[in-house]
C-alpha cells in the first residue's frame, strides 16, 4: 500500500485512571492533556480535554480508543479519533486515526484514512501518522 | 509504512434498501450474498447471513462504508470482520460506478480499514491485527485487496 507522512503527533498524559477488569477487560483512562503536532501541511498544538481509551483484554494487548481536538497554527480545530492496538510482546503498536473538520483548507482530512505507528516514549507516546494513498 | 498481502476478498451484492435521507446523509444497506477470500494464511468464504455494507453518502459527497462480514475458512473457522472505509471521486467516475460500469481503482478513492475478530486458536493472530485495503467497485462486489500493517 502506498502511503505519505500526514504529521507526526505527540501527546501528554495526565495520571491514568484505572477503572479495572470489565466485561470486555481491563479499562484504564489515560487523559491527554496536551502535546503537539507537525507535518508538511499542517501542525499546531493538542487541546487538553481528549484522552485514550484503553482496554486490556489480556496481559500485555491494549485495544485504543481515542479522541482528541487538534488546533492548528492558523487556529483551525480538528475532531480527531483512532481505534488501534498495541501488543507489547511483539512490539506492535499501530492505529487508524480519523479526522472531522469543518475548516476549508484542512477539508482534505474529512476525505482521507490514515495508519498510525505508535512509539512510546518516557514523556508520552509519539505516533507517526500517514495517509493512506 | 510497511504491509504484507493479508488476503484478497470478493465478495457478491444483493440487492441495496435504499433508507432515504437520514440525519448525517443518505443511508443505504447492501447485504451480502456471499463471496471468498484468498491469501497466504488464510482461504475460505462469506457467509451470506449478517454480512452487509452500511453505506452513508455524506453532504461532502464522501462516501461512508460500514462493513460487517462473517467469514468461514476452509478448515471451519468463523472470523468477524469490520471495517470502516471512504470512497470518493469525480462526480463522472462515481456515475459510471453507479452505472455498474467497469472503472480503474485507480480513478477514485476506495480505502477500508479491517479488523477481525476470532477464537480459532490458528487465526487468533487476526486478533492484534491493523490493516489497510484498496477497494475495487465491479457490478456484482467489490473486490478489497488486504494488507497487513507490519
Amino acid at each position: 500500500m502506498n502511503a505519505r507522512p500526514l504529521m507526526r503527533l505527540r501527546l501528554t498524559t495526565a495520571a491514568t485512571e484505572v477503572i479495572g477488569a470489565t466485561p470486555r477487560g481491563t479499562l484504564s483512562v489515560f487523559p491527554i492533556i496536551g502535546g503537539s503536532f507537525e507535518g508538511e501541511r499542517l501542525r499546531g498544538t493538542v487541546l487538553g480535554g481528549g484522552a485514550d481509551w484503553v482496554t486490556a483484554p489480556s496481559e500485555g494487548t491494549f485495544e485504543l480508543d481515542l479522541r482528541v481536538t487538534l488546533e492548528t497554527d492558523d487556529g483551525a480545530l480538528i475532531h480527531m479519533t483512532f481505534t488501534g492496538v498495541r501488543d507489547d510482546a511483539n512490539h506492535y503498536f499501530r492505529t487508524l486515526p480519523r479526522f472531522e473538520t469543518a475548516a476549508p483548507k484542512y477539508a482534505f482530512l474529512n476525505r482521507l484514512l490514515a495508519v498510525g505507528i505508535g512509539e512510546l516514549h518516557a514523556d508520552g507516546p509519539v505516533h507517526v501518522i500517514e495517509e493512506i494513498l | 509504512m510497511n504491509t504484507r498481502l493479508l488476503m484478497t476478498l470478493r465478495v457478491t451484492v444483493a440487492t441495496p434498501q435504499s433508507i432515504g435521507a437520514v440525519p448525517h446523509g443518505t443511508r443505504r444497506t447492501v447485504p451480502l450474498m456471499g463471496g471468498e477470500f484468498e491469501g497466504p494464511r488464510l482461504h475460505g468464504t462469506v457467509l451470506p447471513q449478517g454480512s452487509g455494507d452500511w453505506l452513508l453518502l455524506r453532504a461532502d459527497g464522501v462516501l461512508e462504508l460500514d462493513f460487517r462480514a462473517t467469514l468461514r475458512t476452509e478448515d471451519g473457522a468463523l472470523i468477524s470482520m469490520r471495517s470502516f472505509g471512504l470512497r470518493h471521486g469525480p462526480p463522472d467516475v462515481m456515475a459510471a460506478i453507479a452505472r455498474g460500469e467497469v472503472v480503474d481503482p485507480a480513478a477514485y478513492y476506495f480505502r477500508t480499514t479491517p479488523r477481525f475478530e476470532t477464537a480459532h486458536p490458528a487465526y487468533k493472530f487476526l486478533n492484534h491485527l491493523v490493516t489497510v485495503a484498496s477497494g475495487d467497485r465491479r457490478a456484482e462486489g467489490p473486490i478489497y485487496t488486504i494488507h497487513e500493517v507490519l
